[in-house]
């Protein structure tokens, strides 16, 4: 038994198939990139550029369009050819982007793309860097950026960065656990980018005006807790946690809870209990921003699954790549899915776009889900719930439409981790209908 | 016999004053109700369908007899005799009599004209089916086909035609209540006025996207050609976002666009009899 810390209620083991390459590898880039314009949480982006102008590559194509927003860059130089409804990997329609490179300058890119990423890799470290740059600096150069959190829920890194000393915060929690099974594109960032991460991770202290950081890694990641412990600066006070393997430790509230061992209340804020938590591959992304002026246009994706061995991969792709442009083959009957395969949603259009909240496409051969079965009152739910809610009560409720008793037995906490479904002797789809209560609610 | 006479005494005046307490309570706590509302309640279908806005039956008797007038309210379920003996209760005039409204399906994408091309294995309710993703289709604004619309119809008015997989509303038990509007996630299901001699035109598509898109994934979808807009001898229709709209106010059943529709988007309560030769005249002059 590790002593490392976790949180306490709930979670699952599931088979981690942690399998893919470690090595990031530069995915080309697409002749066409298709940019929804609402790729985070809150206010869909407003487009600035009209069909037919010509864009080069991290121009801004998109602007905030209220305090919840994030801009959009184009990755690609070419020309904007359409604004029009595009479909989503679910093949849901949405206005989006449409940049269709031109030939000449896509060769161009290409190289100094491939110049711009080797320079990072040994590149000598700045460590004035975040003494350098001031506060509002650093501020406008993420807002700039168009950075979101690319955890998956894609909230704009900027408002969460803009914090009053009268909100007091203490922790900056940097979230590199990836308690996703499959997933590895925060292991392999960490692992081959450390030294970036850690200054990113000095520039958000800065910006957030947090003295303290946590850096939090799970133990099956070792590599990547001994590279960053390695590239720490010990004039900062940046700690790395490693913390016990559970999912979804990745959440906000577990996390802050095995960190900390403090707890976030009911619909409230992680800074009600003085912390802030960001993903390591915002991180970096703000690094990139504030030392590079690269805006947010391409990010790590995880291509793994029941695909080929040599085909699992980490690749850095431009935002807007459609998903058909990764190099898998897929196998007969197979289900794609966007994200891994606790929470991501599996995709039916391969012509979609990978978006700011896209960590990696997951291959599952022939799963299809057990039929349902009677609930047998077990109880496995429950115990799984690191909310500590029913999942089968709420499920219930979601089932026989009464929304008023869900919103009572606190639906609204469910993060949607999905381990209630996991941990159903019945397979029974509670997530279904408990996702179908919450959105009621909302209404 | 005297312990008889004791005991009947003492339990006749122990009766006595339990009932003068409990006249006393009930006169004292009496609730004055406007007698005419249990009149109005009895004449309505007690169905609490909730298709007048309110709470239920009880609540629109409430309303009707505290406004003395059936002024802005009405009852999908009960029909136009029951609104006029409301009416005379009140001593109103029986309000004008409309045209009741039924439910119609806007999708025709069935299982032959749409072909199936993912498995969903999740809740089979449309609501959550429609939140995963685009359904079993790949028409994102077509019938999911769970039968929602089902599960709410307290007058068993609407089925799931096993054949084509989509939604059939009978016309004689729909009254126009709505729930079935309410509840479709993907905004399918319209009210529409009964028509004259039952005659109603309406298309049978709710997708917007364009024509070729549109076109690839069902073959029954409105493509947005405008063909029925100029055919329509009314001006009733008219074409949006790639998808011709009936409307009723205007539509006079004639069915003419009928025959047009390359898709055969467009549907119609009434059998269309256009001979052949005309048909296609009509189609080369456009």
């Amino acid at each position: 038994m590790s002593n490392h810390k976790t949180f306490r209620k709930g979670g699952i083991h599931p088979v981690s198939n942690k399998n893919a390459s470690r090595i990031i590898e530069l995915l080309p880039l697409p002749m066409k990139a298709i940019l929804p314009l609402s790729q985070h949480i809150g206010t869909p982006a407003k487009a600035v550029v009209a069909k037919g102008q010509a864009v080069v590559r991290g121009q801004v194509v998109a602007e905030n369009a209220s305090f919840v927003s994030s801009g959009i860059h184009s990755p690609i130089t070419g020309t904007v050819t359409a604004i029009e409804p595009m479909v989503n990997p679910q093949g849901k329609p949405g206005m989006a982007i449409v940049i269709t490179a031109s030939h000449e300058q896509h060769e161009a890119d290409e190289i100094a793309r491939c110049e711009y990423w080797a320079k990072l890799v040994p590149g000598e470290s700045d460590r004035t860097l975040s003494e350098k740059t001031s506060q509002d600096e650093i501020r406008s150069a993420i807002a700039a950026a168009g950075i979101v959190g690319l955890g998956g829920a894609a909230f704009p890194t900027r408002v969460k960065l803009s914090l009053k000393p009268e909100q007091h915060p203490e922790i900056l929690i940097i979230n590199g656990c990836e308690c996703e099974p499959y997933l590895m594109c925060d292991d392999s960032l960490m692992c081959t980018y450390p030294g970036r991460v850690v200054e990113g991770v000095e520039l958000m202290m800065k910006a957030a005006g947090i003295d303290r950081a946590v850096i939090a890694v799970e133990d099956n990641k070792p590599e990547a807790a001994k590279a960053l412990v390695d590239a720490l600066d010990t004039a900062y006070d940046i700690k790395v946690e490693i913390l016990k393997t559970k999912y979804p430790q990745g959440g906000e509230k577990q996390l802050i809870e095995a960190v900390t061992g403090r707890r976030v209340g009911s619909g409230e804020l992680p800074i009600s209990v003085g912390v802030v938590v960001h993903n390591v591959a915002t991180a970096f992304a703000v690094w990139q921003a504030v030392a590079t002026s690269m805006p947010l246009i391409e990010r790590v994706v995880t291509v793994t699954g029941d695909i080929a061995t040599e085909q699992r991969r980490n690749y850095i792709a431009a935002i807007g790549t459609p998903l058909s442009e990764f190099p898998f083959t897929l196998p007969d009957e197979a289900r794609v899915v966007v994200g891994g395969p606790m929470m991501g949603k599996t995709a039916t259009r391969l012509d979609a776009p990978v978006t700011k909240g896209t960590s990696g496409i997951t291959v599952l051969g022939q799963t299809r889900r057990r039929p349902v079965q009677a609930c047998i009152r077990c109880g496995a739910c429950m115990d799984a719930c690191p909310m500590g809610l029913e999942p089968y009560l709420l499920s219930t409720y979601g089932r026989m439409q009464m929304w008023a008793e869900a919103r009572s037995a606190m639906v609204a906490d469910c993060l949607e981790c999905g381990a209630c479904s996991y941990s159903c002797p019945s397979s029974r789809p509670l997530l279904d209908y408990i996702r179908l209560a919450k959105q009621r609610i909302r209404k | 016999m005297e312990l008889f006479l004791f005991t009947v005494c003492i339990l006749g005046i122990l009766g006595l004053v339990g009932a003068l307490v409990l006249w006393l309570t009930a006169e004292k706590f009496k609730v004055e109700e406007d007698p005419r509302i249990d009149l109005v309640e009895a004449c309505l279908a007690g169905a609490n369908c909730g298709g007048c806005g309110l709470a239920g039956c009880r609540a629109f008797a409430v309303k009707c007899v505290e406004q003395g007038s059936l002024d802005g309210l009405s009852c999908p379920s009960s029909g136009s005799d029951a609104l006029a003996r409301i009416a005379s209760i009140l001593g109103v005039e029986a309000p004008e009599e409309k045209m009741r409204n039924v439910a119609v399906v806007r999708c025709n994408g069935s299982c032959a004209s749409r072909p199936r091309k993912y498995v969903y294995d999740g809740a089979q309710t449309c609501a959550i089916m429609d939140g995963a993703g685009v359904g079993t289709t790949g028409c994102s604004f077509g019938c999911l086909g769970c039968g929602d619309c089902v599960q709410v119809c307290i007058f068993d008015a609407i089925i799931i035609d096993k054949a084509t997989g989509l939604p059939v509303v009978d016309t004689d038990l729909c009254t126009g209540c709505g729930a079935c509007v309410k509840e479709c996630p993907r905004n399918i299901v319209e009210l529409r006025p009964l028509g004259r001699r039952e005659r109603r035109v309406w298309v049978g598509c709710s997708n917007r996207d364009k024509g070729a898109v549109a076109r690839k994934e069902c073959s029954a979808a409105c493509i947005g050609c405008g063909k029925c807009m100029r055919t329509c001898p009314f001006g009733a229709i008219s074409v949006s976002d790639n998808l011709a709209y009936v409307n009723p106010e205007m539509c006079r059943a004639c069915g003419k666009c009928l025959p047009v529709c390359p898709t055969g988007a467009i549907l119609a309560s009434f059998e269309v009899k256009l001979p052949k030769a005309e048909t296609n005249e009509q189609s080369q002059n456009i």
